[in-house]
């Protein structure tokens, strides 16, 4: 009983940290039907910026993830205007194309920045644990999830109680309409996919200080976050929540119960029967299109 | 006006056949005079290995610019083409494929790592050229009948731990750990490893509490870390790459985890990246296998540290050193045969001899796999050193897991 709590305990702090690197994908593509191949590139980004800001100035990862925040709302911005714009209103395979372009620039660009090398940042919290009785959580999870519990509420209330969060459902929701009640919806596009990125950014600080960085690991993690997205719907937040914390849970319990090997192929086992039952995702709501096909 | 186009054809042959000869005739000669000997290489420069590549590619530019400084092989100055694989099996065989078709190069030297090397080999048997690896100790390598492939360490993965598990197995009872685990990455290199250590450790009474194969893909050892601290092991044999074995030092900080003896195979070998990523106390007592010891007093190997750190800066990781004596290995062959067209006669010599390196005499079974035994190596007080054997060891010494030295 106690290694099983123990493992549920590691599950959730681990589907924290997923779910906030995760909300600003399905935050993307609920607006914009533009899947983010480069999610999993922004969030080795602010790692690595993150490091740059620990290593050259000994800022904590904890005090940079505003800065870092900023820069990766700019950043994503920049990238929004200069590439992915284009790619708006094609077939949402041509955003995989671009994206994945996106990608393959940022790793690069980290190569030559930070070089094909890892780096690490180590503060007080990183290898530290907090005991209670008998479980072990891991400081530096429990501060990523706090801060994911922070973020994910500060976008909850920018999406629900903010004109900008309500021209953001409504250019989700139907783009034609938030045109005809005066939405601009291509910068609320320009600006959603910014603060995408930019919540990001909180994660892949954070990611820094959980594990060492290198510029090609990125593929991983966008394999991770895709899955999580679509378990728990595609543009839904909550949805991606709960994806993230089942992902993060059946990861652990996989690893603990069934083997080590297994904690990539049992949560798709798991999307795969969800998928079979609920073709939409766990909070995915059905669209014309799924209903016509 | 049938005999007119047959004159013409025959003119035309005539007047390409001159042609072919007198180009051919043209690389021939520059073929065997003063142009360079060119060696290709395909490296993980980017991706999951990237950390060994790059190590690598250091060893591989540093033995060119000690080669031509001291008149070259046969007295051809060597240049060297190397492609980024990007970690990837399928790119490696297309940049093996390239450098021999397109490229035209005349000696290859291996990628790194057995993951790569595997499938790279093929590439070069195929094409019946030399093909020696820094970096590829896996059994399955030389399984296939291969006759012109040669790993240029001192032995292949399993007997990497060899020499420190028969330490362990010699130690006094009762100081000599009961129980161990054995998590591994899922690897060619890497399970071999630690299978190698489990063989001689359960054969000595050491029990396994626990053994897993993780993939790649694993950051986040928590689960796994506590699922160990809860079998109780006494001792932690890690088959390990570079992250990974960096995250498992990590997690067993988080978990409180302390075993008496943690061995890992590959990640600490990573000099400072390692330091960097555990921290200097969580390094105290790691130990490893390693090839090479930047101290040695082997043939060269003063050389190679000075031109080392001319060139990069810092004490050459063992990747680089590896990457080096795989060239000493090409050149020693190219020179003792007198040419570099037959490549069978190289393959021949390389079987047939020893080669001093900077890693020290090297020598090979008929499958092209080593004869020798790794040195066994122990971070202490934020270096590393080597404690086995004896009469290589650096340091007397030889400590628990950030804890006591055995008596």
């Amino acid at each position: 009983m106690i290694a099983l709590t123990q493992t549920l305990i590691l599950g959730v702090l681990a589907g924290a940290v997923y779910a906030l690197m995760a909300s600003g994908l399905t935050l993307i593509f609920g607006v914009m039907r533009v899947i983010n191949i480069a999610h999993g590139a922004f969030a080795v980004l602010a790692a690595f910026l993150t490091y740059s800001l620990w290593s050259a100035f000994g800022l904590d990862p904890l005090l940079a993830i505003p800065f870092i925040m900023v820069v990766m709302f700019g950043i994503g911005w920049v990238v929004y205007q200069g590439a992915v714009r284009h790619s708006r209103g094609s077939h949402v395979s041509m955003t995989v194309l671009v994206t994945f372009g996106i990608a393959l620039v940022l790793e690069g660009v980290m190569g030559i920045i930070w070089g094909n090398r890892s780096a690490s940042i180590r503060t007080d919290y990183t290898d530290a644990s907090v005991e209670v009785g008998p479980f072990f959580f891991p400081q530096v999870q429990l501060l990523a999830a706090a801060i994911a519990v922070v973020v994910l509420i500060a976008l909850y209330f920018l999406l629900n109680k903010t004109w900008l969060g309500r021209a953001i459902r409504a250019a989700s929701v139907n783009e034609s309409g938030a045109l005809l009640v005066g939405v601009s919806v291509a910068a609320v596009a320009a600006l959603t996919f910014a603060i995408g990125i930019a919540t990001l950014g909180a994660g892949g600080a954070m990611l820094g200080a959980i594990q060492p960085i290198v510029p090609g690991t990125h593929y991983q993690w966008i394999a991770r976050l895709l899955a999580i997205i679509v378990l728990g719907g595609l543009g839904s937040l909550p949805g991606a929540v709960i994806g993230a914390m089942i992902i993060g849970v059946t990861e652990m319990l996989a690893t603990t119960y069934v083997g080590s090997a297994w904690p990539v192929a049992v949560p798709f086992l798991i999307i795969f029967i969800v998928l079979i039952v609920r073709p939409q995702g766990i909070m995915g709501a059905r669209l014309r299109e799924d209903l016509v096909s | 006006m049938a005999a007119t186009r047959a004159t013409r054809i025959a003119a035309l042959t005539a007047g390409l056949s001159l042609l072919v000869g007198v180009s051919a005739c043209a690389t021939d000669s520059g073929g065997t005079t003063d142009d360079p000997i060119v060696i290709g290489a395909s490296l993980p420069l980017t991706g999951e290995f990237s950390q060994g590549g790059l190590d690598t590619q250091q060893g591989y530019e540093v033995w060119v610019e000690m080669t031509n400084e001291t008149g070259g092989i046969l007295g051809r100055d060597v240049e060297i083409v190397i492609r980024d694989d990007a970690t990837n099996q399928n790119t490696v065989v297309t940049n093996y494929n390239n450098l021999i078709s397109v490229d035209d190069v005349d000696l290859l030297l291996g990628s790194q790592s057995s993951l790569l090397n595997i499938p790279a080999s093929s590439v070069a048997e195929r094409n019946e050229m030399v093909f020696v690896c820094p970096s590829c100790g896996s059994p399955d390598m030389f399984n296939r009948g291969f006759e012109f492939i040669f790993f240029s360490q001192q032995a292949v993965a399993t007997d990497q731990a060899r020499v420190f598990a028969e330490w362990i197995a010699a130690l006094p009872e009762d100081q000599r750990p009961k129980t161990a685990a054995y998590p591994s990455l899922d690897d060619p290199f890497a399970g071999p490893v630690v299978d190698g250590a489990e063989a001689i450790l359960s054969a000595a009474g050491i029990e396994t509490v626990y053994k897993d194969i993780y993939p790649a893909t694993t950051k986040n050892f928590d689960s796994i870390v506590a699922a160990i601290a809860a079998s109780g092991a006494e001792m932690v044999v890690q088959g390990a790459q570079f992250e990974d074995g960096v995250n498992f030092v990590r997690s067993m900080n988080r978990a409180g985890y302390e075993p008496d003896i943690l061995y890992q195979s590959s990640s600490p070998t990573y000099g400072q990246q390692y330091f960097d990523g555990v921290g200097e106390d969580n390094t105290q007592g790691v130990f490893f296998s390693s090839s090479y010891n930047s101290v040695a007093s082997t043939p060269g190997n003063a050389e190679f540290v000075a031109k080392y750190e001319e060139m990069f800066g810092g004490i050459p990781p063992e990747d680089a050193a590896d990457g080096f004596a795989a060239g000493e290995v090409l050149k020693a062959a190219a020179e003792a045969v007198g040419g570099i067209d037959d490549q069978r006669a190289l393959a021949d010599w390389i079987r047939a001899n020893e080669v001093q390196t900077i890693l020290g005499t090297l020598s090979w079974n008929e499958n092209g796999s080593p004869k020798g035994d790794f040195l066994v190596g122990q971070w202490q007080d934020g270096s590393a050193q080597i404690v086995l054997p004896a009469e290589a060891a650096t340091s007397e010494t030889i400590f628990r897991w950030r804890g006591a030295a055995f008596e």
